[in-house]
């Protein structure tokens, strides 16, 4: 009998796990004609530009919602006595906004961290994601990314007292990434090269990741370099290396192509004007 | 091939890395072994201050429950991780879980077993005394061995809540099943989803056989009637057990 109610068990959390996935998969299904049900694309003929209709989608909605980094100073921050945010991405995200409404000022951001931006992506909650997510072969199954908008290395953020100058000092020793960054298999294939091992502890934010060097649970931050140079203090050097180059792309949801197309050639554009390029200088990066 | 977050091929991944939530796993699980030890061992010791006829003792238990029942887990474990050091001392995460979980949650078992200490009749420790036992063993022989009946059911809730707070080390880099599920959903192709319905039901294994246990028993010894407890210990049990499902 107690056989038979564990077999139950098992096979009721099997049928939710195929629910789910069939939900997944549904969603997955519905979303795209989504965009084409409001197929309004003969309402404006105003706009001279091809019709797409996940853009009219957003049009429709009245606001483009992007999901933006909070913590990562020239990119994505909150600030909180202007309590907005500013940084690359941000005026990035603004000029799309631009581009769909004419107006700059529609857009809503939304903080994600690595942990949060692929899942709102598939929810539907935000239309794109422009958060220094770095654009991966692997990735690309599993979401939309357009081209770079902006290329850096991984570097290394130690305590000076540590006497941490380049990864060939780094053998034992523990290194801090950030949850689904890609800069953990870059560290490792040049750890590797170095011939020295190291370990690695991930975290949720880069906050958290400065206040672990800082007490020692670890002993070197690593990420792109334009992000440790926000997490610099008076205890902390940034050391020479430069690791494998990590590219940043506007990211959305895998099955909203045209949104993809369209955002991609905006910033194909603009890396050609060099719009984008003026930013990056704006930012000091 | 399906994008959806829940796809067959991301099962399959998950699968060929199988490996390192099962690690995490195991990890959980002997966090959670040895902090409810240490959780049953302070709240042994807290629950008999908390029972004390002298003042001073009682007031040793107050703090120390009101202290860690009334912090958030989350809160005290990062001030462990991320303070401690800059004073000194540096725990293993490992013992961070082990420590930090069976302390806060040793309050609970504290307030667990006073409870059944208090549901013991009087006339118990009264017998034991006249019969030369001293306290401890009065309590050692006498007392406890009788609370086992009573508070198991609630002591049993506070292992399976145990066991799910063992996750807060996620946030540390804790190497448990969490971290494990984390850290593989958020590496190569993002395949959250089977990620976090795996962590999902190893949780929900260990903890669901423990509190059905618990529920079961708990019916089965208010069946009995030899079992013999003033009204209000038992209500008192009963709020307990209500508070902490």
């Amino acid at each position: 009998m107690k056989l038979k109610k564990l077999i139950a068990l098992m096979l009721s959390l099997l049928m939710l796990a195929t629910l789910l996935s069939a939900c997944g998969g549904d969603s997955g299904g519905s979303t795209t004609p989504t965009p084409t049900a409001p197929s309004g694309d003969t309402e404006d003929p105003g706009t001279n530009e091809p019709s797409n209709a996940a853009v009219d989608a957003i049009r429709s909605a009245g606001v483009l919602r992007v999901g933006c980094k909070e913590d990562v100073p020239n990119f994505g921050l909150f600030d909180i006595a202007s309590n907005d945010y500013e940084g690359l991405e941000i005026d990035l995200a603004r000029l799309i906004a631009g581009e769909i409404f004419g107006d700059d000022s529609k857009v809503s951001f939304q903080a994600v961290t690595a942990a949060t931006r692929g899942p709102l992506l598939d929810n539907g909650d935000i239309d794109l994601v422009i958060a220094t997510f770095t654009i991966t072969e692997e990735r690309k199954l599993t979401y939309n990314f357009s081209d770079p908008y902006y290329q850096d290395a991984v570097g290394m953020l130690v305590r000076k007292d540590a006497g941490i100058t380049s990864i060939a000092d780094c053998d034992g020793k523990t290194i801090g990434v950030a949850q689904s960054a890609t800069s953990r298999d870059a560290i490792q294939a040049a750890a590797d090269a170095a011939g020295v091992s190291v370990s690695f502890n991930e975290y949720g934010t880069y906050p958290e990741i400065q206040m672990a060097l800082l007490a020692g649970n670890v002993d070197v931050f690593c990420v792109d370099r334009s992000i440790l140079r926000g997490y610099l203090t008076d205890e902390l050097i940034l050391t020479d290396d430069k690791f494998s180059p990590q590219e940043y792309g506007v990211t959305s949801k895998f099955e909203n192509k045209e949104l993809a197309e369209y955002v991609n050639t905006l910033i194909q554009k603009w890396n050609a004007d060099g719009t984008i390029q003026g930013l990056i200088d704006k930012h000091g990066i | 091939m399906s994008r959806s977050p829940f796809a067959l091929w991301r099962w399959k991944l998950l699968w060929e890395d199988k490996a390192a939530i099962f690690s995490g796993f195991v990890t959980t699980l002997f966090v959670s072994f040895l902090a409810l030890l240490l959780a049953l061992l302070i709240g042994i010791v807290f629950g008999m201050l908390g029972t004390s006829e002298k003042k001073p003792l009682r007031a040793i238990n107050r703090v120390y429950v009101e202290f860690f029942q009334n912090i958030p887990l989350l809160v005290q474990v990062f001030f462990i991780y991320n303070a401690f050091p800059l004073l000194g001392f540096r725990w293993s995460v490992f013992m961070i879980g082990v420590a930090g979980v069976g302390i806060y949650h040793g309050a609970y078992v504290a307030e667990v077993i006073r409870a059944g200490i208090r549901s013991i009749p009087r006339g118990q420790s009264d017998a034991a005394r006249s019969q030369g036992f001293n306290y401890l063993q009065t309590m050692a022989y006498v007392i406890l061995p009788q609370t086992i009946k009573i508070i198991l059911p609630p002591l049993t809730n506070q292992a399976v809540n145990l066991i799910k707070n063992t996750s807060v080390l996620a946030t540390l880099s804790g190497l448990d099943l969490m971290y494990q599920a984390n850290s593989w959903a958020l590496q190569g192709t993002l395949s959250y989803g089977p990620a976090y319905v795996a962590a999902g039901t190893l949780y929900f294994l260990i903890c669901f056989p423990l509190a059905t246990w618990a529920r079961r028993y708990e019916r089965r010894i208010k069946e009995r009637e030899h079992i013999q407890l003033s009204e209000s210990a038992v209500d008192e049990l009963m709020l307990m057990a209500e508070e902490m499902l």
